[in-house]
């Protein structure tokens, strides 16, 4: 009998846990855009973004930082190009924010409504799903951020007169510990 | 006589009872359910002062806890939530910066006016903030110099591309003329003399060629150098191969020049001034091929096939 009470109340108080304060830290990260031109198919990558998280109150604020100019895509003078028509040297940083359930924080999946600072605009981006996996303080967070130009109101590049798609999809690869 | 009544306990008749009236209870409020008219709730999310604070989430979620709807305020603080059945529901209101506020609300048919107003975050449980992350004021400061000298490096090595895509055709031009601009002997003689017309048309677009190599160089030249950058990638062979067709340009002119002077006197073109057409031909080349380095991976996609 007491051991069927304790499991009633082991059950019921798993909510409560999930939803305990917390706080993350950004552990690895790889976030790369992906631009594409019927001549060029390109990926730039940074691994220098930063990022932390707090849950207080079954809701969790979560921050991720990049400089613009961490993004490599393999050739310094299109970086270079990149840089200035994201305006990357006035805005030196891509900040997203987020703010979710963190009974989502315990799911395989997690739907985020992300505020994305690029270029000197700001983009909302609702209902964004991220893959979560790992195990106890470890957890490993993807997914893909739909941008585009037009949603920072960056020119698009062109090459032989042709401007690159409009969308440059952000896929993120994220290690985040819980400390 | 008297007859022989089955006996039927009281409890199995009470639970009988019970089990038809829950069961007719669930289909009338199955019914019921039905019947619901959808309500909508809507309203503004403000800030203590009144203010309306853009992008608030709201989530409705009914009396199991399940959501049933998701909504954002607008740059007004505007939400709704349309198509709702008739019941009782939880509003849940989160903002960055502001503290979570739920409110219960009980919808019915006609519209629901609901006006929220968050109080801030308390200063105990901040949201994490850029200078939580430990970028140095290097990285995050915004430097307006340097924007401006990306643009005007942008801009001469725009023109740069042009001038070097529109040099290509004269330069072509010229490798194809040379054979017309040249004395033909065979065995001594002279089959064909110096063509004026021809040799007028391959000096004209060697020298377009001479010019528009120029400007474009002076383009590529005088682009402003971002200091702390390591250049690395396709445009450091790009770079590279414009030692090669740069002392070409110049040296088919000088040996074209060469060739031309003994030819003129009757001299048939020898010594180093022999090597004019061979020196154009890997000039062009060079050219060409540190125009497709700086294009660099090309891809032509109708070659592939579609997704």
């Amino acid at each position: 009998m007491r051991i069927a009470l304790l499991l009633i109340l082991s059950v019921a108080a798993l909510p409560a846990f999930a939803q305990s304060d917390s706080q993350w830290q950004l552990e690895q990260s790889t976030l790369s855009y992906h631009m594409s031109h019927p001549m060029h198919e390109l990926d730039g990558v940074s691994h220098a973004a930063k990022g932390k998280g707090t849950c207080h109150e079954g809701q969790c604020d979560f921050l991720i930082a990049a400089p613009v100019k961490s993004f490599d895509s393999g050739d310094t003078n299109r970086d270079l190009h990149m840089l200035e028509t994201t305006r990357g040297a006035r805005f030196p940083m891509v900040v997203v924010r987020t703010h979710f359930p963190a009974s989502e924080l315990s799911q395989g999946t997690v739907n985020a409504d992300l505020e994305v600072q690029f270029a000197g605009q700001t983009a909302h981006y609702q209902n964004v799903t991220f893959q979560r996996t790992g195990q106890g303080k470890d957890v490993r967070i993807t997914g893909t951020v739909p941008a585009t130009c037009s949603d920072f109101k960056i020119d698009r590049p062109t090459f032989l007169m042709v401007p690159i798609k409009n969308e440059i999809p952000v896929k993120v690869e994220m290690r985040w510990r819980e400390q | 006589m008297r007859r022989k009544v089955a006996f039927i306990p009281f409890s199995t008749i009470l639970v009988f009872v019970l089990f038809v009236l829950s069961d007719a209870s669930m289909i009338m409020r199955a019914a019921a359910q039905d019947a619901t008219v959808p309500g909508s709730v809507s309203g503004t999310v403000v800030d203590a002062s009144g203010k309306p604070i853009a992008h608030a989430a709201l989530a409705l979620t009914d009396a199991a806890g399940g959501q049933v709807a998701k909504a954002e305020s607008d740059a007004a603080g505007k939400y709704g939530f349309s198509g709702v059945n008739e019941g009782e529901y939880n509003v849940t209101v989160s903002a960055a910066g502001f503290a979570v506020k739920t409110v219960h609300v009980i919808v019915t048919a006609s519209q629901g006016l609901l006006d929220v107003s968050l109080a801030a975050r308390s200063p105990a449980n901040p949201a994490p903030s850029l200078n939580d992350l430990g970028f140095s004021t290097q990285q995050t400061e915004s430097d307006p110099k340097l924007q401006a000298m990306l643009h005007r490096r942008t801009e001469m090595l725009r023109t740069h591309q042009r001038l070097g895509l529109i040099t290509t055709i004269p330069m072509v031009a010229t490798l194809f003329t040379g054979g017309g601009a040249k004395v033909e002997r065979e065995g001594g003689q002279t089959t064909r003399g110096l063509n004026d017309a021809n040799l007028d048309l391959h000096l004209a677009l060697g020298a377009a060629t001479g010019a528009l190599y120029g400007t474009t160089a002076y383009f590529a030249i005088r682009a402003p150098h971002v200091p702390g950058t390591h250049k690395h990638g396709a445009i450091r062979l790009h770079e590279a191969l414009a030692f090669v067709h740069g002392p070409g340009m110049l040296a088919t002119g000088v040996l074209g020049y060469m060739a031309y002077k003994q030819e003129n006197s009757g001299e048939k073109v020898h010594g180093i001034a022999s090597a004019h057409g061979p020196v154009a031909v890997v000039t062009t080349i060079a050219y060409g091929a540190s125009m497709v380095a700086v294009s660099w991976p090309i891809r032509v996609k109708f070659w592939e096939k579609k997704q």
